[in-house]
């Protein structure tokens, strides 16, 4: 190799459960004068050398004792944003063709390295990579900063003059296409990628813009000739699973999430996208079959979620089994203490101790749920607490709850339904309609009322009414939107204020976290520059005078 | 649990193994047992992948690769006992091509390996391209194939004369799992001067 990288500046992580692979491979990695070497044995502390500092090279084998894999530790540095795509991972594995499952692109190692390999073949490799790297590292750091239309932009430079990374180009520039909602671009992109010849990624690609268009049926027809061409590649049927659900067809949606855990049987992403489809069902056994699975494999790891507990609680209550799920809670809470407090879990405690036969003590869990509902809560936690109010005769609490869900989604009945059903089971279905049509109602004359103050030029009153709407709805992502762009408007006619900038900052991040594609935020961006334009220039004239 | 996990999880282990000798032979500049220790490995990589292929579950994940480092790596990888040498004849190769590394790693090696254990002094590592295919020729200056083998590549008593092993018959395997646009990849044994093996991948 032409260019010989100097490996005394670079830092490297090593993470085996093997004590004489680590220190093969720190012997390996020391003999290319590479000084600064972590040396892991365990998830936990890789991940916490990880947090605590950048690794320019993380070696880690597939094989991670009986509970867990390199894959698993991947996924979640990656889909926490933990690692930025400047890292190189690397996957060490005995047996290639047993081990690698296609999963998302993004949760694909830069390669993957065969035992047994000597000093030589590594270093080969690694040059190699960070040659790709630094050849890529333009469009990595753009791709972490999310600025997708300069993505596509560097890309069709390295696409111009192709070279054997050609592919790789090609790869983001799809990728890019779809994250900034030029989903037509991307189809056609994808079809003229598949003319040059079938790659699985292309067509998993195009279902994806078919999907993103509305175009669920051949999406779906796609993807199941992808499934047949390429049998592990798992995020076909990860879509395919979500597109059968979009259109109302849970148990196909079952049936191909089962098949991609045929394959993959120790997918942990994959029995959560089980369980949650089986909830939704009302198939308990299934969701406790899934992630009594999910729990077994990160009971004690640090790739644990504590959600997944209260997922399995709630099924192991819906099943008759209310001990079972205490005791589960009970487990975490003794060894995590962040779960001592978390709403979702004391919510799900204070349905299983009622179910139980023990009021007092669901009483006390459902005291510890309420105390603890800072923020904006997931739906799936709101609902928990909702039912856990009603279970434990807190009816008005309870009611307030699923008035603020229904007022956060006005406009979904799906999500009515579910309150609905709520309410049924617990005895006030005759309240449930006016409770919703209150919801929403409440919700359109708030809104009208901000847009007649706003054209009667009563601009910051319409931009109060909306942001406290916004503080108390923090997931209705019209009102939000509505309330940042309304104070922004107001900032623009009347002047600046930074307690409103900061607000209207606030939600505007509020509205990218619901929906990154949000129309709004277009119109939003347009107005900032307006009031940047207007007031730097109100600043330049100050200045001349 | 089937053969197939018990196969695996012992290759997995055995391979630790082998790996943590090759890294003391590696540290010693012991060579030789540094070779042994790799050639087992790969060995056992192909028993399973044999063991896969007749099972039906040896799946080729094509992607674009760069054959140029497939043969550099191939050659440093195997280098010739004193006496005897690894000619390299490819230019001008496309950057890319669609393949199964791995596999075609695993199938060229074994390729290379034989004729170097038959060859008297010359090997020829040959590699072109045309539009639609990709092509490498391993050829050594040694007696050839025998003609029971030539008759009847895939037959099992045939392979296992004179060692050959079971890389032959994975080597139909996996060309056969290289499909595109209606062409096929094949393998082809002739006889010139010494034995020729040639791999066939489409684009």
């Amino acid at each position: 190799m032409a260019i010989v990288t100097s490996y005394s500046n670079k830092k490297f992580l090593i993470l085996d459960d093997m004590p004489e692979m680590r220190s093969t491979l720190r012997a390996q990695v020391g003999s290319l004068g590479c000084q600064n070497v972590a040396v892991s044995g365990t998830v936990k502390e890789a991940l916490e050398q990880v947090q605590n500092g950048k690794f320019d090279v993380i070696l880690c084998d597939y094989y991670l004792g009986p509970t867990t894999d390199g894959q698993h530790f991947l996924e979640y540095l990656r889909s926490r944003n933990i690692i930025s795509r400047s890292t190189l991972f690397i996957m060490i594995t005995a047996e290639k063709t047993y081990e690698k499952v296609v999963s998302a692109a993004e949760c694909l190692p830069d390669d993957y390295l065969l035992k047994p390999f000597t000093a030589e073949t590594l270093q080969v490799r690694l040059e190699r990579l960070l040659e790709k790297k630094s050849r890529m590292a333009k469009i990595d750091a753009l791709q972490d900063k999310g600025q997708w239309a300069d993505v596509i932009k560097a890309c069709d430079e390295m696409i111009a003059t192709p070279d054997r990374y050609l592919i790789d180009a090609m790869r983001v520039r799809g990728n890019a296409l779809l994250a900034c909602g030029r989903n037509a671009e991307a189809a056609k992109f994808y079809t003229e990628a598949l003319a040059m010849r079938s790659m699985p990624w292309a067509t998993l690609g195009l279902a994806r813009a078919q999907h993103a268009q509305g175009d669920v049926e051949t999406c779906k027809e796609t993807l199941n000739v992808l499934i047949a061409e390429s049998p592990q590649f798992l995020s076909a049927y990860d879509l395919l699973g979500r597109a059968h659900l979009e259109s109302g067809q849970a148990d196909d949606a079952l049936k191909v999430l089962d098949q991609a855990c045929l394959i993959a049987p120790s997918s942990i992403a994959r029995n959560r996208a089980i369980a949650k489809v089986a909830e939704g069902q009302s198939d308990f056994a299934r969701v406790e079959l899934a992630l009594s699975q999910v729990v077994k494999k990160t009971r004690n790891s640090p790739l644990r979620e504590t959600a997944d507990i209260a997922r399995l609680g709630n099924a192991l209550t819906e099943l008759g089994e209310p001990d079972q799920a205490i005791a589960l809670i009970e487990e975490a809470k003794k060894n995590f203490k962040n779960d001592l407090s978390d709403p979702h879990l004391a919510s799900i405690e204070a349905l299983a101790q009622k179910k139980a036969g023990r009021p007092e003590l669901a009483g006390k869990a459902l005291a510890r749920a309420l105390e603890n509902q800072h923020g904006a809560l997931p739906q799936e936690v709101s609902m928990s607490l909702a039912k856990a109010c009603l279970a434990n005769g807190q009816q008005d609490a309870g009611e307030k709850i699923l008035k603020s869900i229904v007022q956060t989604h006005p406009d979904s009945t799906a999500v009515h339904a579910l309150v609905t059903d709520v309410m049924r089971e617990h005895g006030s279905a005759d309240r449930a309609q006016a409770l919703i049509d209150n919801g929403v109602k409440e919700v359109i004359a708030l809104n009208n009322e901000a847009v007649r103050r706003g054209k009667a030029g009563q601009l910051g009153e319409a931009a109060t009414m909306l942001a406290e709407a916004a503080h108390r709805l923090p997931g209705n992502v019209q009102i939000v939107s509505n309330a940042a762009f309304a104070l922004l408007l107001d900032i623009y006619t009347n002047g600046l204020d930074s307690a409103k900038l900061r607000d209207a900052e606030q939600f505007e991040n509020g509205v990218r976290s619901l929906n990154a594609e949000h129309p709004k935020l277009a119109d939003i961006a347009e107005l900032r520059r307006r009031i940047r334009g207007k007031f730097a220039q109100a600043n330049a004239e100050s200045e001349a005078r | 649990m089937s053969f197939l996990d018990l196969a695996a999880l012992s290759i997995h282990d055995v391979k630790n193994r082998l790996a943590a000798l090759a890294a003391r032979a590696e540290v010693k500049g012991d060579s030789e047992t540094l070779n042994d220790a790799l050639r087992a490995a790969a060995e056992l990589s192909r028993l399973l992948a044999c063991y896969k292929a007749d099972a039906g579950q040896l799946g080729a994940q094509i992607d674009a690769n760069c054959p140029a480092e497939l043969v550099t790596d191939l050659v440093a990888e195997n280098r010739p006992l004193a006496g005897q040498e690894v000619k390299v004849d490819g230019e001008h190769l496309p950057d890319l091509w669609f393949y199964d590394d791995n596999l075609v790693r695993m199938v060229l090696a074994n390729a290379l390996q034989n004729a170097l254990r038959f060859t008297r002094q010359h090997v020829t590592f040959r590699v072109s391209a045309s539009a639609d295919w990709l092509e490498f020729g391993i050829t050594d200056d040694g007696d050839g194939y025998p003609d029971e083998l030539l008759a009847d590549p895939m037959r099992s008593s045939s392979m296992s004369h004179q060692g050959v092993g079971i890389g032959l018959y994975l080597a139909h395997k996996v060309a056969a799992l290289h499909r595109n646009h209606g062409l096929a990849g094949s393998v082809e044994l002739h006889n010139d001067g010494g034995a020729v093996f040639t791999l066939r991948l489409p684009k």
